[in-house]
C-alpha cells in the first residue's frame, strides 16, 4: 500500500488521502515504534530470543510503512513546506537575557528528514533480518537486538529533530548505543577498548557540539533549526561570531564522520560484529556527522571560511583514506577507510556548496556500505578470518555473497549505471561548474582509488585459490544463505537502483527535490562529467586488474608508509595516547599525591596536633548506645540552653517582634 | 496532536489539590526523630528482634517519602511565597521562631533526601552490630537533613545544621572501614569548623540587622553595612564551602565517602552535602545577590579548580569508593559553577544537578558496596569481567555511569546543559572549560566501566552472585528515577524556576 501511494505520489497523481495526513505525526508514530520494541522486549520477551528479534524486525518494519508514506507526502506536496510540530515542552522559563527560554521536542517533516528517515529505517530493517541468522548461535542474540532498536530509535530521532536541544539528546543516544555496539562482544579487551575509544574521540565532538549550541544559543537566544535559518543571514551576528559557531559544530560533525584528525576511532570500531558495523558506518553513528552539516547547512551557508575549511578536510580525507584502504590487509577495517574516504567525499561536497549532491552521495553511499559490510561479514562467518592474505577463491564457493558484493564495489567505485555513478557525477558536475579544479582533481582521484581499493578487495576475496590453514577445512565453505541472502540481494538491489532516483532531469528527483536554498535546479545530464567519472572508476579497475588479477601484489609497498601514518591518525592517535598515559595520568597520579598528602596531611596534623592536646581515648569504638545517645541529648541541650541563656534580659529586644 | 503537550503550563498539571495541612514538614521532620526514640523501647537481643527494628525503620523511611511525594503533588506557585509554611512562636524573646517552609529549591532537596534514606535504609540489612543504635543514628540523620533544608529560621537551621554532624559522624565512626576513626574524626573537625562559620556569621548578622531576628524572611530585606555584608558572606560562603566540598577544604569528603558504611555513604554524598550547596543557594545567593555577582570570578575559579582537581585525582584512583567520590564532587564543582554566575538558567540546572547527582552517587555506592560484599575488594585492579557474572549490576551501573557523565536521556543531561548554557553569558571562557571537562568526566566512567565489568573474568569471581531482589529494588528505583528525570525533567524543573526566580528578583 505504501509503495503504491508512493508510486501515485511520484507521478505527481491527485492527492487523496495524502493531503489530510499529517505526515509530522505519522513520524512521531514512526519514530517511536523502535522505542516500543525495545520496551516490549526489555518488559515482556526478553526470554525468548527468537520473540525478541522478531519484535524488533517487525516493529521497524511499521516503522518503514510510515516513513515511506511521510516520503510520499512530502514528495507530493507541491511546495514541500517544512513542518514543525512540538510534541513536548520540556522546559520554559526566563532566560535572563532572552524573553523566554524553551526546550522543547518535536519533529520536523521535510525533504532532508523524509529520505533520510526512510533511508535508516530501511537499512536497519535489513539488517536486522540479517543478524537474526548471524548471530544465531552467538550469545546476546537479545541484546544486540536491543541495542539496534536502540539505535534505530536515536537515528530516527536525531534525523526529525526540529532544534539544537533534541538534536543533541539523540545525538547522545546514539553515541550509547553505538557504544553499545561496538562493547557487543565485551569479553574481547579489543572491543572494550574499541567502544572506549569511540565514545572517547567523539566525545571531543560532543564537547564541542555543546559549545557550539551554547555559543548560538547566546547570540540568537534560539534553538530551532527554522527561524535560525533565517536569522544568520540577518547580520545580527558578525563573520567571526558564525565562523566560530560554524566551525565548533564542524568539529563536532567530523569526530562522529571520522575526518581527520578524529578518524581514528572507525577502523577500530568496526571490531563490532559486522552487522553493527553495517549499522554504525551506513546509517547511524558515523553518518551522523554529516547529516548534522546537512541540518545546520545555512549556518555554513552564511560563513564561506568554514565551508572552506570543511571542504579542505573532507577532500584531504577523502584522499588519504582512500590510499589507506588500498594498504589495508584487513577487510573491515579497509571498508572502514572506504567509509571513512566516502564521507570526506559527502563533506567536500557540502563544504563546496553542492548540498543536494552530497546529500544524495551520501544516500547511495548508506545502502553500498551496509552491503559491503554485510558480504564481509558473511565472509567473516565462514572463514572465521578477516586478514586479507587468507581469504581467496571463495567467487565458486560463495556465488551469492560474491555477485551481491560484486554489485556493491561496482556501484560503490561509481561504475555506470550503479548508484555510486550517479552521485559521484553529481558531485563533479558541481564542480565543474564551479570551475574548481582542486577539487575535481580530488573527486577523480577517490573515484580512480575507490575503483582500485575495491577491486583489489574483490580479488583477494574472491580470485585465486583459498589459503590452508590449521584446523579449516576450504571444503566446508557454503553460501549462508536464507535471510542473510535476503537481506544482501535486497541491499544489492537498492545498491544498483537507488542511483536512479537522482538521474538528473528526472520529475520529483532528488535532485530536484531536495534542495538548498529551496528553489530546485534544474539540470541536464552533461557529457564532461559522465566521461570523467566513468574513466576515472574503469581506469580504476584497469589496473586493479593488472595489478591485483594474479594476486601479485597483495599490499602496495609504495603506499604502505602513508598508510601507516594514517592508520595511526598520523600519529595523533598515538600522540593522544601517550598524552594520556604520560601526561593525564601520571598528572592524575601526582594530584593524588598533593591530595592526600598535602592538602589532606595538612588537616591530618591539624588534627593529630589537636588530638593530641586534647588527648582523646579513642572512645567512639568503645561508646556504648546510652552514651551515645547522652551525649546528643547534652549537645541539643546546650545549643538550648545557650538560646535560653542569650535571650535572657541584657540582649537588646526589639518593639514589635512578639 | 495537543494530546502530547504535556506540562507546558507553568501550573502542575494535576488540577487542584485540596490543601494540605500545614503540619506536613513538620510530619517530613520530625517521624523520624519520633520513630527513633521509640526504638528505643525495643530489645535486640535476637535476630527477630533485629529484624523487627529494620522494619520499623523502614516503615518510617517509606512514610516520610510519602509525605514527600504528597509534598511534591500538593506543590502549587506561590508567587514567591512559600509552601506549606508553618510559624509557630519558639523563642519570642530572641526574634526565633519555628519557621518551617519550601520553595522551589528546597522543595526537590526534601524530596531527594526522603528517597534517598528510604534506599539508604533498605540497603542496610547487611549491618548486624548494635543495629538499635544504627538505625537510631540514621533516623535522627534524616531528621537533620530535612530539617536544614525545610527551615527558614537562622537559628533553627543552624540547630538541624549540627544535627546533621554528630550522627553521621557516629555512624562513619562505628560501623565504617578500616580507617574509621580517621574518617569520623576529621568529618567531625571539618563540620564544627564549618558550622562554627556559620553560628558566627549568623549572630553577626543577628546583632546587626536593625530588627533583632533570626526569621530569613525578614533578614532578606534588612539593610546592613558594607564592611559588614562582605565579612558575612565569606563566612556563610567558607562554611557551605567545607560543607560542599569545594577545594582546598575537601580532603574530609573523599576520606568520609570511602571509609563510611555504604547506606550512610550514600546519604552523605546524596543529601549531606548537598546542604553546602543549597545554603549558598539559599543565603549567599538569596541573601547577598550583589555580591554573589561581586565575587563571581572568585568563586568560578573555586568551581573550576573544584571540577577539574577532582576529575584528575580521581584518573589514577584505585579505590572504587573514592573514585565515586572525586566524581560527586567534580558535579558539586558544576553547581558551584552555577551559583557564580548567578542567572536563572545555570541555578535551575545546578538544583536540577544536585538531584541527578544525588540519586546517581548514591546508586553508584551501593552497587559498589555490593561488589565489595562480593568480591572482598575496593581496588579496580583486581576487578574485571564482572559482566560475565553480574550482567544486572553491569546494567545498572552503566546507566548510572551514564547519567553521571551527562549522557542525554538521563537526569544529568539536561542539568549539566542547563549549567552551562546559564553561566556562558555570564562567565565565558570559564564555562568553556568546564564544558572540556565532560570529557574528562566521560573518560573516567568509562574507564571505571570498562576495567570493572568489561574484558575476561577474573580468577576467582567465577561464582560470584548477581544482584539479588532487595538491591534490585534499590538500585532499579534510583535508576528510574534518573530516567525519569532525564526524559520529563519538567517533573521537577518547572517548580525550581519558580523558586528561582522569585529568589533572585526579591534580592538586589
Amino acid at each position: 500500500m505504501p509503495l503504491a501511494v508512493l508510486l501515485a505520489a511520484a507521478r505527481g497523481a491527485p492527492k487523496g488521502p495524502l493531503d489530510s495526513w499529517s505526515p509530522t505525526m505519522l513520524e512521531g508514530f514512526a519514530l517511536f515504534l523502535p522505542l516500543i520494541a525495545l520496551i516490549v522486549i526489555l518488559g515482556f520477551t526478553i526470554e525468548s530470543r527468537r520473540l525478541s528479534a522478531w519484535v524488533s524486525i517487525l516493529f521497524t518494519f511499521g516503522s518503514l510503512v510510515l516513513s515511506l508514506i511521510v516520503l510520499a507526502i512530502e514528495i507530493a506536496h507541491p511546495l514541500r513546506l517544512e513542518r514543525n510540530e512540538t510534541f513536548l515542552q520540556f522546559f520554559t522559563g526566563q532566560s535572563g537575557v532572552a524573553a523566554e527560554f524553551r526546550l522543547e521536542w518535536g519533529v520536523v517533516a521535510d525533504p532532508l528528514a523524509a529520505v533520510w528517515l526512510c533511508t535508516v529505517v530501511g537499512i536497519s530493517l535489513l539488517i536486522q533480518i540479517y543478524s537474526l541468522s548471524y548471530l544465531r548461535r552467538e550469545e546476546g542474540l537479545v541484546r544486540f537486538f536491543c541495542a539496534v532498536a536502540f539505535s534505530t530509535f536515536a537515528a530516527m530521532g536525531l534525523t526529525v529533530s526540529t532544534n539544537y536541544f533534541e538534536f543533541l539528546l539523540f545525538w547522545g543516544l546514539l553515541g550509547i548505543s553505538s557504544y553499545l555496539l561496538i562493547a557487543h562482544l565485551w569479553r574481547d579487551p579489543l572491543a572494550a577498548a574499541a567502544a572506549r575509544k569511540t565514545l572517547l574521540v567523539t566525545g571531543i565532538g560532543d564537547a564541542a557540539l555543546i559549545a557550539g549550541i551554547i555559543y548560538i544559543f547566546f547570540r540568537f537566544h534560539d534553538f530551532r533549526f527554522s527561524t535560525l535559518a533565517t536569522s544568520y543571514t540577518g547580520g545580527k551576528v558578525g563573520a567571526n561570531g558564525l565562523l566560530i559557531m560554524a566551525l565548533l559544530i564542524f568539529a563536532a560533525a567530523a569526530a562522529r564522520a571520522a575526518q581527520f584528525p578524529l578518524h581514528v576511532w572507525l577502523p577500530d570500531a568496526v571490531e563490532a560484529p559486522a552487522p553493527a558495523a553495517a549499522l554504525i558506518c551506513s546509517v547511524t553513528m558515523a553518518v551522523s556527522g554529516v547529516y548534522l552539516v546537512a541540518r545546520a547547512f545555512p549556518l555554513f551557508a552564511a560563513s564561506p571560511r568554514a565551508l572552506m575549511v570543511m571542504a579542505v578536510v573532507g577532500g584531504f580525507t577523502a584522499v588519504v583514506a582512500a590510499l589507506s584502504a588500498l594498504a589495508e590487509g584487513s577487510l573491515k577495517r579497509l571498508l572502514a577507510y572506504a567509509t571513512i574516504s566516502e564521507l570526506g567525499l559527502v563533506m567536500l561536497a557540502l563544504g563546496a556548496g553542492a548540498y543536494t549532491a552530497g546529500a544524495f552521495h551520501l544516500f547511495t553511499h548508506a545502502f553500498t556500505t551496509a552491503l559491503l559490510f554485510l558480504g564481509a561479514g558473511s565472509i567473516l562467518l565462514m572463514l572465521r578470518t578477516d586478514r586479507l592474505e587468507e581469504m581467496g577463491g571463495l567467487w565458486r564457493r560463495m556465488g551469492l555473497t560474491g555477485w551481491t558484493m560484486l554489485i556493491g564495489a561496482l556501484a560503490s567505485a561509481g561504475i555506470v549505471p550503479l548508484s555510486g555513478f550517479w552521485s559521484k557525477e553529481a558531485i563533479l558536475s558541481r564542480m565543474l561548474q564551479q570551475n574548481n579544479s582542486l577539487a575535481v582533481a580530488v573527486v577523480v582521484a577517490v573515484t580512480f582509488l575507490s575503483a582500485l581499493y575495491l577491486s583489489r578487495m574483490m580479488f583477494l576475496v574472491f580470485g585465486g585459490e583459498t589459503a590452508r590453514r590449521r584446523r579449516f577445512d576450504p571444503d566446508k565453505i557454503r553460501e549462508p544463505g536464507g535471510r542473510m541472502g535476503l537481506s544482501m540481494f535486497l541491499l544489492a538491489v537498492l545498491s544498483a537502483g537507488a542511483g536512479i532516483y537522482g538521474i538528473p532531469g528526472l520529475k520529483n528527483g532528488f535532485l530536484a527535490f531536495m534542495t538548498y536554498p529551496k528553489q530546485p535546479v534544474e539540470r541536464a545530464l552533461s557529457t564532461t562529467p559522465v566521461l570523467i567519472v566513468i574513466g576515472a572508476g574503469v581506469a580504476g579497475l584497469l589496473l586493479g586488474w593488472i595489478l591485483f588479477r594474479r594476486r601479485l601484489a597483495t599490499r602496495l609497498p609504495i603506499i604502505s608508509p602513508v598508510a601507516r601514518i594514517f592508520a595511526n591518525g598520523f600519529y595523533l592517535d598515538r600522540g593522544y595516547t601517550l598524552a594520556v598515559e604520560r601526561g593525564l595520568l601520571p598528572l592524575s597520579a601526582a594530584v593524588g599525591w598533593v591530595d592526600r598528602r598535602l592538602i589532606d596531611g595538612f588537616f591530618d596534623s591539624l588534627g593529630a596536633s589537636v588530638a593530641s592536646a586534647t588527648r582523646p581515648r579513642p572512645f567512639l569504638a568503645n561508646l556504648r548506645f546510652g552514651q551515645l545517645a547522652l551525649a546528643i541529648f547534652a549537645g541539643l541541650l546546650l545549643l538550648g540552653l545557650i538560646a535560653v541563656a542569650v535571650s535572657t534580659p541584657g540582649v537588646p529586644k526589639v518593639a514589635g517582634l512578639p | 496532536m495537543r494530546i502530547f503537550m504535556l506540562g507546558v503550563q507553568n501550573q502542575p498539571a494535576f488540577g487542584n489539590v485540596p490543601e494540605l495541612p500545614t503540619l506536613l514538614l513538620s510530619g517530613i521532620v520530625w517521624v523520624p526523630t519520633i520513630v527513633a526514640i521509640g526504638l528505643l523501647l525495643f530489645p535486640t537481643r535476637t535476630e527477630v528482634h533485629r529484624e523487627r527494628i529494620r522494619s520499623i525503620a523502614i516503615g518510617a523511611c517509606s512514610l516520610v517519602t510519602a509525605l514527600a511525594v504528597l509534598m511534591w503533588y500538593g506543590f502549587k506557585d506561590q508567587g514567591g511565597t512559600f509552601a506549606y509554611d508553618e510559624n509557630r512562636s519558639w523563642l519570642p524573646s530572641l526574634g526565633a521562631s519555628y519557621h518551617l517552609g519550601v520553595d522551589g529549591i528546597s522543595m526537590p532537596m526534601v524530596l531527594l533526601s526522603s528517597i534517598l534514606f528510604l534506599m539508604a535504609v533498605l540497603a542496610s540489612s547487611r549491618i548486624r552490630e548494635r543495629v538499635k543504635e544504627y538505625f537510631f543514628l540514621i533516623l535522627l540523620l534524616e531528621t537533620g537533613v530535612n530539617g536544614t533544608f525545610s527551615s527558614l529560621d537562622f537559628l533553627l537551621f543552624f540547630l538541624f545544621w549540627q544535627m546533621q554532624l554528630i550522627p553521621l559522624t557516629f555512624l562513619m565512626g562505628i560501623w565504617g572501614g578500616a580507617r574509621k576513626l580517621l574518617a569520623a574524626w576529621k568529618y567531625l573537625f571539618f563540620g564544627l569548623a564549618g558550622s562554627s562559620l556559620l553560628l558566627i556569621a549568623i549572630l553577626i548578622l543577628y546583632y546587626t540587622a536593625p530588627a533583632h531576628t533570626f526569621d530569613m524572611l525578614s533578614l532578606r530585606d534588612a539593610k546592613l553595612p558594607v564592611g559588614i555584608t562582605s565579612l558575612l558572606f565569606w563566612l556563610f560562603f567558607s562554611g557551605f564551602a567545607i560543607q560542599l566540598p569545594a577545594f582546598p577544604l575537601h580532603s574530609w569528603f573523599v576520606d568520609a565517602q570511602a571509609e563510611a558504611p555504604a547506606p550512610a555513604a550514600a546519604v552523605l554524598a546524596g543529601a549531606v552535602v548537598k546542604l553546602g550547596a543549597y545554603g549558598l543557594i539559599r543565603v549567599n545567593l538569596g541573601q547577598f545577590p550583589d555580591l554573589t555577582n561581586k565575587y563571581g570570578n572568585f568563586i568560578l575559579g573555586a568551581a573550576l579548580v573544584t571540577i577539574i582537581y577532582s576529575l584528575v585525582a580521581a584518573l589514577r584512583e584505585d579505590d572504587l569508593r573514592r573514585i565515586i567520590a572525586y566524581a560527586t564532587q567534580s558535579h558539586m564543582g558544576l553547581v558551584l559553577l552555577a551559583v557564580s554566575a548567578a542567572a536563572p538558567i545555570a541555578i535551575n540546572g545546578g538544583v536540577l544537578m544536585m538531584v541527578a547527582d544525588g540519586l546517581t552517587a548514591a546508586t553508584l555506592l551501593l552497587l559498589a558496596a555490593a561488589l565489595y560484599e562480593r568480591t572482598g575488594t575496593r581496588s579496580i585492579r583486581e576487578l574485571g569481567g564482572l559482566a560475565a557474572r553480574m550482567p544486572r549490576a553491569a546494567v545498572v551501573w552503566t546507566m548510572a555511569a551514564l547519567a553521571a557523565m551527562g549522557a542525554p536521556g538521563l537526569a544529568g543531561f539536561v542539568a549539566q546543559l542547563l549549567i552551562f548554557l546559564g553561566s556562558y553569558p555570564v562567565h565565558r571562557r570559564g564555562t568553556l572549560i568546564a564544558v572540556a571537562a565532560t570529557v574528562l568526566m566521560a573518560g573516567l566512567m568509562l574507564w571505571t566501566l570498562q576495567r570493572i565489568f568489561f574484558g575476561p573474568i577474573r580468577e576467582g569471581y567465577g561464582r560470584v552472585r548477581d544482584l539479588g531482589s532487595l538491591e534490585m529494588t534499590y538500585a532499579v528505583g534510583l535508576v528510574a528515577l534518573v530516567v525519569l528525570l532525564g526524559v520529563f525533567p519538567a517533573a521537577l524543573v518547572d517548580n525550581i524556576n519558580l523558586g528561582v526566580l522569585s529568589l533572585l528578583s526579591r534580592g538586589g
